[in-house]
């Protein structure tokens, strides 16, 4: 469908406007909201995505490309049909106490909606114990800690730990990311996997929760 | 075994070899810089907020530490955020952790008027007690040296894309980056002279040293054509005004990754730079290359970046994990790293000043500690022949 590709180039172009009119379109046409998210979005986000592994794209055209798709995703939402999701699995995301970065977390939300994750961000500096809490009552699958300094990545143990105390961490799966973790550092704290962007998050996520 | 052996005492002072190398001399041999505020606060055994609170703890904890692990620098509070503070934002301080921006403070352009952009560090929020900490380091220094300061005091500055960053947020900074860059360069302009304003004022104080740093411009986050056209021309704005106002020696610290644009940031005009974590073979071949080609006549040196010697950096070009050398390696792994380091910068005929590819991380061990020094003055040594 033609749309769908205009659609996926509007995200890779970070045009919001654009995207936002060519969804209305597609759903005016009658496709299903459920391709125009698979076909046209998801497909431009994750375009985008390969575009900053390769070193094309950076962080304002990636995050112009998540606004556009969280745009379309407003008007798309009501459209949606429950249990349509790819994964449908409960993801709790949070930047660790001590560190105020979460753009690359934010990106990880918005890939990880994308493909059908059911999530909870909570955005930068959460404390320990609010993840316990959120984990307890949210029943995640998946927690996926971030942390940009070195300083704050000696957190993500505490709250392994923490779990561990707490008899929650084997009903959940961890992933870490972040610029100073390492899949060497996530064998040494026992988290259950790594990805070193949001681009690599969504396959990493979606492997621990199948 | 332990690779503390060395008093120190029939050497040249510290602050000979650091201004030596950061003047492109050979003294005796390597100096090693690692940036080491958790080092003082760990040795003496307090938190951040403790020696916040009463500044005499920092200055002792700096001064036990360079006597116990012999750097060749000490650094004052260093890296937190009085200018922003005191334009308008909200500092978070934290227990034990160095203080951030708790929200953003610039949200809209209409927010620019509510900003105090003209400031007096010796009167204006917190900066006074940075200033204060830096008079009380002097005169400790000067007082453990017998009447002579043996060891140099180095500041801290924030480049203006980081300072803007920090006021809008960096998500919303990189949004003004692309569709707004007239903002980002009004934002730019304001926030220069807060920090340059402080920076002079640490220099009057006594620091004798200064290293500014741009997280916001790597290639891990922006675009070339974005740093060669907005934020690379305010890295040299700021760092030339620095050399104008106070004299001092500069060090750039482009933090990230930067390989595909390290030939830009090298024209920045600072006088070394303090790596990341990035390969250390590009590093010194492009600094080379704009120091020979005439375009940065100051620079002399590389600050950095062990992490960057693994075989995994130097088989190709990707970034390389931060700091975890210092704190995960072991000593052996430490010292082979620093002895590939040390032999790359010195063989491109650049000095090198040995430290880790980001600030000394909290918790590194004493035994890792030791072994960098163990390694300048092993494979670091110019009366010798490095190995």
């Amino acid at each position: 469908m033609e749309i769908l590709q205009e659609i996926t180039k509007a995200v890779y172009d970070g045009e919001e406007q654009t995207t936002v009119e060519l969804v209305k379109k597609a759903l005016a046409e009658g496709l299903r909201a459920q391709d125009i998210v698979d076909q046209g979005l998801v497909k431009g986000l994750h375009e985008c995505g390969a575009g900053y592994e390769a070193g094309e794209k950076f962080i304002p055209e990636m995050l112009m490309a998540a606004e556009a798709m969280k745009a379309s995703m407003a008007i798309l939402k009501p459209h949606l049909v429950a249990g349509e999701s790819v994964a449908g699995a409960k993801v709790v995301l949070a930047t660790v106490e001590g560190d105020v970065h979460d753009i690359g977390l934010e990106l990880v939300a918005t890939m990880l909606g994308s493909a059908g994750f059911e999530v909870n961000f909570m955005g930068p500096d959460v404390e320990t114990s609010r993840i316990i809490n959120a984990v307890k009552e949210d029943k995640p699958q998946l927690l996926g800690l971030s942390a940009l300094l070195t300083n704050t990545m000696d957190v993500m143990p505490v709250i392994l730990k923490q779990l561990e105390k707490e008899g929650l961490r084997n009903s959940l799966k961890v992933i870490i990311g972040g610029a100073p973790v390492s899949q060497d550092f996530a064998n040494l704290i026992g988290a259950d996997g790594f990805a070193y962007d949001a681009a690599a998050a969504v396959p990493v996520a979606k492997k621990l929760v199948s | 075994m332990s690779y503390y052996m060395y008093d120190g005492s029939n050497e040249v002072t510290p602050w000979e070899r650091m201004f030596a190398t950061m003047n492109g001399e050979k003294l005796d041999r390597v100096p090693v810089h690692v940036y080491p505020r958790w080092a003082g606060l760990e040795y003496i055994g307090v938190t951040f907020k403790q020696a916040w609170d009463n500044p005499d703890l920092y200055v002792k904890g700096q001064i036990m530490a360079q006597q116990r692990f012999q750097y060749d620098c000490v650094i004052d509070y260093d890296m937190m955020g009085p200018v922003e503070e005191a334009i308008g934002a909200t500092l978070k301080y934290p227990d034990d952790d160095c203080p951030q921006i708790a929200e953003p403070f610039i949200k809209t352009k209409e927010d620019m008027k509510r900003a105090k952009w003209k400031l007096d560090p010796r009167k204006d929020g917190n900066m006074p007690k940075v200033l204060q900490c830096i008079r009380r380091l002097k005169e400790e220094l000067i007082k453990a040296g017998n009447g002579t300061q043996r060891v140099p005091i180095m500041t801290w500055g924030s480049c203006p894309s980081r300072t803007a960053a920090c006021l809008t947020g960096f998500k919303e900074w990189f949004l003004i980056v692309a569709r707004d860059p007239d903002w980002a360069v009004e934002l730019m302009e304001n926030a220069l002279d807060g920090w340059l304003q402080m920076v002079i004022a640490a220099h009057e104080a006594g620091c004798d040293c200064v290293w500014v740093n741009d997280p916001v411009s790597s290639a891990d986050c922006i675009s070339r054509k974005h740093y060669d056209t907005l934020t690379q021309p305010f890295q040299r704005k700021f760092i030339e005004a620095i050399r104008r106002e106070t004299g001092m020696k500069i060090i750039f610290h482009p933090c990230g990754n930067w390989h595909d644009r390290l030939d830009l940031v090298y024209q920045n005009q600072a006088d070394g730079y303090f790596l990341g974590p990035m390969n250390i073979d590009l590093c010194a071949q492009k600094a080379a290359e704009v120091r020979d080609a005439g375009l940065n006549p100051h620079l002399k040196f590389l600050n950095g970046n062990y992490g960057a010697g693994t075989k995994t950096s130097t088989a190709d070009r990707k970034p390389v994990p931060y700091a975890t050398t210092l704190k995960f390696g072991t000593p052996d792994e430490l010292i082979e790293e620093a002895k590939i380091v040390i032999n790359t910068v010195e063989g491109a005929d650049l000095r090198c000043m040995l430290g880790p590819n980001c600030w000394e991380p909290k918790g590194t061990s004493f035994i890792n500690r030791d072994a960098t020094i163990y390694a300048a003055r092993r494979y670091g040594s110019y009366d010798k022949k490095a190995e």
